[in-house]
């Protein structure tokens, strides 16, 4: 069992540890870094594919949000559409309501006053009638031979006409 | 269901168990070549004195052809260092997941990132395949210049060893280098001028010389000069307490700690930094040798060459 020399050179031991180099290359490629690679890959792989998918998802939520403020906003659009219609429906109801009502008791209003009228004319030559009549036979009696009864006709008649031009002023 | 419950913790458990035992295994994998070398040392190195700087020891020497095949203490250490390496990659990846809960597999992946951000950084994106490559070279330079901390024979410092690795990366090199073709190559010797072909051709070779001899006399220089200065510090403590005699004469005082500080220089910091500047020379000679551009245009032209040796073909075939 001797030491050898410092500084020898043998082929052959040059040549083992040429073979142990290749050989510890090929451990660690196939124990070592194709294994951690592997799984480096695959872990990159699958966080890859969350990133797509929350992309998609992402993006279908907006396109659904978009949808969603359009389907809102017809809807909005359209009650408001609904309310104005009833709205003026309502307005012209009432109108036409009142309208007729007001026409209803306007001619209700002229029949009365018509026939107030009538009556009131009606009243006023009996009275006049009356009056003449009355006075007739009054002024007949009070002076019954100072004045003809023609005369006094006439006299009656200017005075119930004065009596009605008061009336109408 | 409490059955069923206590069915399932022991499948974990023996999940568990399994793991551990594996774990132990690789564990042992990788601390056993190291018992096994000291005690190696411990049996058959010659006991000695003083200034003693010798070669590995030669444990078998078998007749053969050119020379004889011997086997030494460099080799032995080195094939247990390359167990030890497999223990390591082997208990580093147990138990990879896409999840990783053990603290190990982040080592191993930053590792892995590491080396090819080096890669990356220092040969480029063609040479990825290098990885695992220069990961092994700086794995066995540096387990074997670590080997002396333990007080063994580091297999670094045996000129055969390391000459093997440069002879491959050489091998690697010239390999690259007749990519563009052989007259390609040959043109590349009389690059700057025709004159100095002869010197060009020395620098080819003296790349893996001198690789061989760096990283091996940076170990050797170190071993020799922590035996100088441990063999010193004996002389010394022998002045300081040698006048005693007997049992207080024979104490080692100046020796306790302060080999130890050299150590750390010697063994620990160079024999990383020779692993580290070993595996930087490949990368740098590799990818030095190699013009990517220059590959591309070789191709090319000789994808044109085959392109008009077949159009002269067919054309010939239409005249007949």
């Amino acid at each position: 069992m001797q030491p050898s020399d410092i500084i020898t050179v043998n082929l052959w031991q040059i040549v083992v540890s040429l073979l142990n180099l290749v050989i510890l290359f090929l451990i660690i490629k196939k124990f070592l870094y194709k294994p951690v690679k592997n799984i480096l890959k695959s872990r990159q792989d699958k966080l890859d594919e969350k990133y797509t998918q929350a992309d998609k998802y992402l993006s279908q939520a907006e396109s659904t949000k978009t949808e969603l403020d359009k389907k809102l906003n017809d809807a909005e659009n359209k009650a408001d559409a609904i309310l104005n219609e009833a709205t003026a429906n309502a307005e012209r109801r009432k109108e036409k309501i009142v309208g007729e009502a007001r026409d209803e008791a306007e001619s209700i209003i002229r029949q009365a006053k018509n026939q107030a009228e009538l009556e009131m004319k009606k009243a006023e030559s009996e009275i006049k009638a009356q009056i003449v009549d009355v006075s007739f036979e009054l002024s007949k009696k009070l002076i019954e031979r100072e004045i003809k009864e023609e005369d006094h006709h006439k006299l009656i008649d200017s005075f119930i006409d004065q009596i009605g031009d008061s009336d109408e002023e | 269901m409490d059955k069923e419950k206590n069915q399932n913790e022991n499948t974990q458990n023996e999940i568990t168990l399994k793991f551990k035992i594996i774990d132990i295994l690789y564990i042992v994998m990788m601390i056993a070549p190291i018992v096994i070398a000291i005690t190696l040392k411990v049996l058959f190195t010659p006991g000695g004195d003083g200034v003693n700087i010798t070669g590995p020891l030669i444990y078998v020497r078998i007749p053969f052809a050119l020379q004889d095949i011997i086997i030494t203490e460099a080799q032995i250490n080195s094939w247990l260092i390359l167990i030890t390496i497999f223990g390591v990659c082997l208990y580093m990846t147990h138990g990879l997941s896409e999840n990783p809960t053990l603290k190990r597999q982040h080592f191993a992946e930053m590792i892995v990132e590491k080396a090819e951000a080096l890669i990356n950084d220092n040969m480029g994106d063609y040479y990825m395949s290098f990885t695992p490559f220069i990961m092994a070279i700086m794995a066995i330079s540096a387990f074997s210049s670590l080997m002396s901390l333990f007080g063994l024979f580091p297999p670094t410092s045996d000129m055969n060893v390391v000459a093997g690795w440069s002879i491959l990366v050489f091998g690697i090199i010239t390999y690259y280098k007749l990519k563009c073709g052989p007259l390609n190559y040959m043109k590349e010797f009389t690059k700057p001028v025709a004159v100095l072909t002869p010197i060009n051709i020395i620098s080819e070779f003296a790349t893996p010389v001198s690789m061989a001899f760096r990283h091996y006399g940076n170990v050797l220089s170190g071993i020799v000069v922590s035996v100088l200065v441990g063999s010193a510090l004996q002389g010394l403590s022998r002045m300081l307490l040698g006048w005693a005699g007997g049992f207080i004469g024979s104490i080692p005082l100046l020796q306790v700690g302060i080999p130890a500080i050299l150590s750390v220089y010697f063994d620990v910091f160079s024999g990383l930094l020779q692993a580290f500047i070993f595996a930087m020379l490949t990368m740098l000679y590799v990818s030095g040798a190699f013009d990517l551009d220059a590959f591309m245009e070789y191709k090319r032209k000789k994808q044109e060459k085959k392109n008009k040796k077949l159009k002269i073909k067919q054309t010939n075939l239409e005249e007949n």
